[in-house]
């Protein structure tokens, strides 16, 4: 046990320290502070534009719409206030106003184009380009969506039917265990977001790191392999305690670099002007789903552990780091397939397939995540993916202690399984 | 009983064997030398004896006992690619080496700081592997060796890529190990340190012992078959004598191959009626001719 700690210290040490290590992850903490302002810089740009910039002017062409153009002029000066500056034009004067519109002196202008066979006129819109901002776009066509219909039904309906109708149909969500739980069947749905993000951010962060710290881990052990220390190693300390210890001391650089990278975020979130923005998008952290945490660092631990042992068992095969990628291809491929599975399943958590997939060990640990935070699963459920898991660690571990055991020992080319297991037989592993 | 006892060890990877029935024994500060050319097994002999891999038949007895995990920290391993960390300061990578074989980091960074001294480099101890020549490195891989005070020593091609001033140094270092009662097992292909080393030694061929015993004994079994004669003038008629198979003339005299021990007087008779004798001497085996000998009747 007490070698065990050794190993794990020495590993962490002198990854810790390389040079390498260092620089990716300052990168990482920057990149992470950069991109936790960057909603605030959008945010600050396209308010700066709203307040700054005079409202776009705007030219209507009466001439014979003049109800319907009068009624989106007041439609849109009631609702969308000093956003736009209209401009009532009398008549269509083309030449006048396309000047008008070149030289900056109008944004745009809209014009109704009769037409035959329909009560109301199609829209026209002119501007420099040809292009209409999608945000006046937005709110033209709810306000002239509300006019035609006003213009259709004329004076059969009464005022309070019409806004009635015109008022969009809402969706309301509950769900049956919130409920039961605290009654607060409304929070829900904010909850909901809430782990959809937590669910994604852990997702991406297993994945990053399983690939990161396992290709880490494997080509350690192919290091020490082709440096012949592991000759050395392996007969001062037990390979099962060698290899867990690298594990372990990686597991722990990871670790702390997601704790580091953590705090950069929390630090930079919860800077006054982006809890502002939070605010705006109605997201709260008192919201996240502490199941989801819990279960989600208990997956990803025992997760990251069944992925390391293979990582570790593939770097004992190898004689040399070039052979490497090559080598760690399937694991890769494996873990490619427990990020995309539950990646393309966030909104449709409860199929079978993510059903199965959330007991089969190399895809519970996301899979699971998915159900656990977006799905319907049952707390059996969980255990019985965990119990399956944890049992899978403990065979693989066993398996690729007996494959690191036997890999370190051979050199030259990459050893096949028959090359291996004759191998195990002949070293009496 | 003996610090380290073999007892027709055999070892086969898949369908050849590798070592088959070695016998031997490394007593209290003996130096023991392992022979052969290149996959004569020596290697093998030497992980079973680190307990790397286990014999197929035969026992490896440790005073007496067989192999335990409390052994490792009794053992010393310089591989024969050096085996170090190129990245990583000699300092922790060889405290970490002896940590991991029971030494505790204080007693550990003492006593790399003692050898450090020993081998005039004290200044490498905040230096990385990879910054060092390959002789200096073989050097600190000897040191983590050696640094925990093991009782059995196993050095394989211990001298290979060290220049000779270097050589002498670390001969001097294992000699020195020696007298303090360290059993070292060591192996090579070069004759010249065996002899100057080892009191006995075992020659391995294509996986078998083909010599075995002391040095001065195997060497005493083989016939004197050459004879150095240096002269001040010339001498004729050596290749009539009775005997002589061959001569060869050399700067200042003459190498005589004979096949009976006799002819030599013989030829010093002849000499010293020519001419005044510098240097007479009746050759006695080296074990490289005795290697090249065994092995070539082995391959026959």
């Amino acid at each position: 046990m007490n070698k065990l700690g050794t190993v794990i210290a020495f590993t962490y040490k002198n990854k810790v320290k390389t040079k390498a290590f260092l620089i990716t992850t300052l990168i990482m903490a920057i990149l992470i502070c950069v991109g936790a302002n960057v909603p605030y810089f959008i945010h600050l740009f396209t308010e700066g534009k709203g307040q700054n910039k005079a409202p776009a002017s705007i030219g209507i062409v009466y001439a014979d719409q003049s109800d319907i153009a009068e009624n989106l002029q007041s439609y849109i000066e009631q609702r969308n206030a000093g956003k736009y500056h209209f401009v009532k034009v009398d008549k269509l004067d083309e030449t006048t106003l396309n000047h008008d519109v070149s030289s900056g002196k109008l944004d745009g202008y809209i014009q109704f184009v009769k037409q035959e066979g329909s009560n109301f006129p199609n829209v026209m819109y002119t501007s420099k380009k040809g292009k209409i901002d999608s945000a006046l776009e937005t709110d033209l066509q709810t306000a002239l969506q509300g006019i035609k219909t006003q213009h259709i039904v004329k004076q059969s309906l009464t005022d309070a039917q019409l806004a009635e109708l015109n008022t969009p149909v809402q969706i309301a969500t509950q769900g049956v265990d919130d409920q039961d739980k605290d009654g607060k069947a409304g929070s829900s749905e904010a909850v909901k977001i809430m782990n959809y993000v937590v669910v994604y951010a852990l997702l991406l962060l297993f994945f990053i790191s399983i690939i990161s710290t396992g290709n880490m881990i494997a080509s350690e052990v192919t290091t020490e392999k082709s440096s012949r220390i592991m000759e050395i190693l392996i007969t001062s300390v037990s390979p099962l305690n060698q290899m867990f210890g690298k594990i372990i001391g990686m597991f722990l650089v990871g670790i702390s670099q997601i704790a580091l990278y953590a705090v950069v975020a929390v630090i930079n979130i919860m800077l006054p002007h982006n809890q502002h923005l939070l605010g705006n998008w109605h997201l709260n952290f008192s919201q996240i789903g502490l199941d989801v945490l819990i279960y989600g660092l208990i997956f990803y631990v025992l997760g990251y552990f069944l992925y390391a042992v293979l990582f570790a068992a593939i770097g004992s095969m190898v004689s040399r780091t070039e052979e490497l990628g090559q080598a760690v291809l399937p694991i890769t491929m494996l873990a490619l397939v427990a990020f995309y599975i539950p990646t393309f399943s966030l909104s449709t958590p409860d199929t079978l397939l993510v059903k199965i997939a959330s007991f089969v060990p190399f895809t519970s640990p996301t899979t699971m995540l998915v159900r656990v935070g977006l799905g319907e699963v049952s707390t059996w459920e969980i255990f019985v993916s965990l119990a399956i898991l944890a049992v899978s660690i403990l065979f693989f571990g066993w398996l690729s202690a007996k494959i690191y055991r036997t890999g370190v020992l051979m050199y030259g080319k990459r050893p096949t399984w028959k090359e291996l297991r004759k191998a195990m037989k002949a070293y009496k592993i | 009983m003996e610090r380290l006892q073999l007892n027709k060890v055999v070892k086969n990877f898949a369908d050849k064997t590798a070592v088959n029935e070695i016998s031997l024994k490394v007593g209290e500060g003996e130096i023991y030398g392992l022979l052969g050319a290149n996959g004569a097994g020596k290697t093998t002999t030497m992980r079973m004896v680190l307990g790397l891999i286990y014999p197929d038949a035969g026992e490896i007895l440790y005073n007496g006992k067989p192999y335990s995990k409390e052994l490792r920290q009794t053992m010393g391993y310089l591989p024969e690619e050096r085996g170090l960390y190129p990245k990583v300061k000699v300092s922790d990578q060889i405290i970490y080496l002896a940590q991991l074989r029971g030494m505790s980091a204080k007693d550990a960074d003492k006593s790399l700081r003692y050898w450090l001294e020993r081998f005039e480099v004290p200044e490498y101890y905040d230096k990385r592997i990879e910054e060092l020549s390959k002789g200096n490195q073989q050097k600190m891989g000897f040191i983590a060796a050696v640094v925990h005070n093991p009782q059995i020593l196993i050095l394989d091609e211990a001298f290979s890529g060290l220049d000779p001033v270097n050589v002498e140094l670390l001969k001097a270092t294992v000699r020195e190990l020696r007298d303090q009662g360290t059993s070292i097992l060591f192996s090579t292909h070069r004759m010249e340190h065996v002899e100057e080393l080892c009191r006995k030694i075992t020659i391995l061929h294509r996986s078998n012992t083909v010599l075995q015993g002391d040095i001065k004994e195997i060497k005493s079994r083989y016939p004197r078959e050459e004879v150095l004669l240096l002269t001040d003038g010339e001498v004729s008629g050596l290749q009539q004598i009775a005997g002589v198979k061959g001569v060869d003339r050399l700067e200042e005299g003459y190498l005589i191959h004979i096949s009976d021990v006799s002819a030599a007087q013989q030829i010093l008779r002849t000499a010293m009626e020519q001419t005044t004798v510098q240097r007479f001497e009746v050759k006695e085996p080296t074990l490289n001719q005795i290697f090249i000998r065994t092995v070539g009747e082995s391959n026959e």
